[in-house]
């Protein structure tokens, strides 16, 4: 080979970059740079979506309440004396709250508390409408409390509740039908006294939803446990068919057109928009099978079915990843198919099957648009009963529970909404935590 | 042929292990192996040497039917181990593997202990009825794998912890340890160092004693060292076979003289 050939002109120096390097090094520069831009939008996307969250919904978990004695007149809640607890069910819950008024005009009085052009209904509005229901349950769970003065947490107005998390100010009091200033002053009055505070409020992680007028009593109580309910559906259906169908799909079935065509429509279903399976769980669920409207069976039905492809394709990409010389080795000392899968590639294949599960898991907790087919999207007051019985009671999810209160018109609910969005981003956090943990704790290296 | 040493190696047995009759393999529409016809003697080193994708590693593979987990595989003739046909259909291909162990190019200890990497075979088939059964078994194995002194004071380790030379004897150990009859041995060597080789040549040469074994290999070196019978592959047809003596001293057809000559491969 003759040198002549290659060394055609001088030697360049390596000091000095070619042109033809130059370009290369600006084209990574330049690739570098959009690299890193990309980061710094997501994490500004992601700060943004953040702060948002948290700034509307960290109030929903503080609520303002008046702290007042209530002397519960014997005269009125129980006229037969006899503290039968039939007869004092028949005590409405307007009763209470003619109590409650009375309970706070005398702490009024009694404090000397004097507010200019008060009227008689912003002094009636201060006190919430559910207040007095609340305080009815706690007569009728304890009927021994007829006739003594307690001192009572009442809940107060949404408007007054938002005046002291800057939601409402003395200007758009002045323009709200629904308070006025005077009413804001007097709450101001009744705070400078101690009896009025804005604190931790457990309510929001234990009440059920409320209705329109009564935004400060709402909670995600029953939308947790909806949640709860069906998450442990989906966990109990979708993990063992997902990955009894991948094993066997992965390990056992033979290559032909028929497990092509199979993997093909898991790949499709997996694609599905999640409403379409809210019409499927509406027509072969409800329709067709029997099983009652806005219950967690049913949505945890649906949400398995949107799992499943997600659950079987990681699961499956777990087994592949696994190598296949574990197989043979397996095999070459004996051991059957069903030993060597169980064995050795199910145990290595486990992180990346925990992860796609939780994953899917994590999806189906954020699902709404199935749920509002299948009926959750109801107002349920009552808590459904403990599982099994429970899983056919109606419930809320939290994703649902979200999207009706930011249908609402009070501001309040907006701020409950977000409230409920930061309760399911903990979940989810929760969850992503523990599919880390897992795959730490499992994974095996070699 | 430089310095290859070909050991006077006096073949006593003359009993077969495992008879091959007309086999044919068929992967999709290639054929991979071609009328091969072989007999496979006992308590001898049997090497299959050949150029890259001359079938020697396929044709291994037929006899203990792992080429059965390769879907578009398919194989005809007759494989008989101790006069029986193991493609019968009554053949239970993993009955199959207990007596046919395998030993694989690459080293692939199961991500488990010394002792569980050993144990596994004895604990499947059942051969250890108790605990100090199974470690005697297991220490034996070692034993027999020359791999004992190094690992019997760790042998709760990972098995993957290992150097990739002690990797391939724990190997070797996990496949002795179901008591086979044949050890099929894929290039064991090949993914080793010239000591680890060294030492796991040293060890096939021992094996002899109890078992048939059936070695594949690239490096002719390697089967003139450690082998009694040669078989010489190309392009899916055995070529020549006979003692690894004759194989590399007097071959008969002109391309084993050309493979072994490195005119071919």
């Amino acid at each position: 080979m003759s040198d002549a050939t290659f060394s055609g002109g001088q030697k360049a120096s390596l000091l000095v970059a070619d042109p033809h390097t130059r370009k290369r090094n600006a084209a990574e520069s330049r690739f570098r740079g959009y690299g890193l831009a990309a980061i710094i939008v997501s994490m500004v996307m992601l700060v943004v979506l953040l702060f948002t969250i948290l700034t509307g919904g960290l109030g929903a978990f503080r609520q303002t309440y008046l702290e007042i004695p209530v002397t519960l007149d014997a005269a009125q809640l129980d006229k037969s004396g006899t503290r039968d607890p039939e007869a004092i069910k028949k005590v409405l819950t307007l009763t209470y709250g003619k109590i409650l008024q009375q309970a706070l005009d005398k702490a009024i009085a009694d404090k000397g508390i004097q507010v200019a052009d008060l009227s008689d209904k912003d002094r009636a509005g201060l006190i919430s409408k559910e207040a007095s229901a609340q305080l009815r349950n706690r007569v009728l769970a304890d009927p021994e409390l007829i006739g003594q003065t307690v001192e009572t947490r009442v809940l107060v107005n949404g408007r007054v509740d938002g005046y002291y998390k800057g939601r409402v100010s003395m200007e758009s009091a002045a323009r709200d039908g629904n308070t006025s200033p005077a009413q804001l002053q007097l709450a101001d009055a009744l705070k400078a006294q101690g009896m009025l505070a804005t604190t931790w409020n457990w309510s929001f992680l234990t009440m059920p939803d409320s209705s329109d007028q009564r935004p400060e009593s709402a909670g995600v109580g029953i939308a947790i446990l909806g949640s709860l309910y069906m998450m442990l559906v989906v966990l109990v259906l979708s993990v063992p068919i997902g990955v009894a169908a991948s094993i066997y799909l992965e390990e056992f079935a033979p290559k032909n057109r028929w497990t092509d065509i199979i993997e093909v429509n898991i790949s499709n279903l997996a694609a599905v928009p999640s409403i379409v399976f809210g019409i499927l769980g509406l027509a072969a669920f409800i329709n067709f099978a029997g099983l009652p409207q806005s219950a967690p069976i049913v949505g945890g039905l649906v949400l398995t079915l949107m799992t499943l492809p997600t659950i079987i394709i990681a699961t499956r990409a777990a087994l592949k990843a696994v190598p296949p010389s574990i197989r043979d080795a397996a095999l070459g000392v004996g051991a059957s198919r069903m030993q060597s899968v169980f064995h050795h590639v199910l145990p290595l294949a486990l992180p990346g099957i925990l992860t796609g599960t939780i994953i899917g898991l994590a999806q189906a907790l954020g699902e709404t648009a199935p749920l509002l087919l299948i009926g959750m999207v109801a107002f349920v007051k009552n808590f459904p009963a403990a599982p099994p019985d429970g899983l056919f009671d109606p419930a809320s999810a939290l994703p649902v529970q979200v999207f009706n209160w930011t249908q609402r018109a009070d501001p309040a609910f907006m701020e409950r909404a977000s409230g409920a969005i930061i309760v399911l981003l903990v979940f989810l956090l929760c969850m992503n935590l523990l599919a880390i943990f897992l795959r730490r704790k499992f994974e095996r290296r070699w | 042929m430089n310095d290859m040493r070909t050991l006077e190696r006096a073949v006593e047995q003359t009993e077969n292990k495992i008879s091959a009759r007309d086999v044919q393999v068929w992967y999709g529409d290639k054929h991979a192996i071609k009328d091969v016809n072989v007999d496979i003697l006992d308590k001898t080193v049997t090497a299959f040497i050949g150029p890259s994708g001359c079938g020697k590693s396929t044709f291994l593979r037929c006899l203990n039917r792992m080429n059965d987990t390769i879907d578009i595989s398919r194989v005809e003739g007759k494989i008989m181990l101790d006069g029986e046909d193991i493609y019968d259909r009554r053949v239970d291909p993993v009955q199959l593997r207990a007596r046919v162990g395998m030993v694989f190019q690459k080293p692939n200890p199961f991500p488990k202990s010394i002792f569980d990497n050993v144990a596994y075979g004895p604990r499947i088939h059942g051969l250890a009825r108790n605990r100090a059964e199974l470690d005697e078994i297991v220490e034996r194995s070692l034993r027999g794998a020359a791999l004992w002194n190094e690992v019997k004071d760790r042998l709760q380790d990972p098995g993957t912890g290992l150097s990739g030379g002690q990797q391939q004897r724990l190997c070797i150990a996990r496949a002795v340890a179901t008591q086979p009859e044949v050890l099929l041995m894929d290039e064991p060597c090949s993914a080793l160092d010239p000591i680890a080789t060294g030492q796991v040549e040293e060890l096939i040469d021992q094996l002899r004693a109890e078992f048939s074994v059936v070695i594949v290999t690239h490096s002719m070196q390697q089967a003139a060292r450690v082998s009694q019978k040669t078989a010489f592959f190309h392009l899916g047809n055995l070529v020549e076979y006979g003692s690894t003596d004759d194989i590399f001293t007097n071959p008969r057809d002109p391309r084993t003289e050309s493979y072994i000559s490195g005119r071919i491969g």
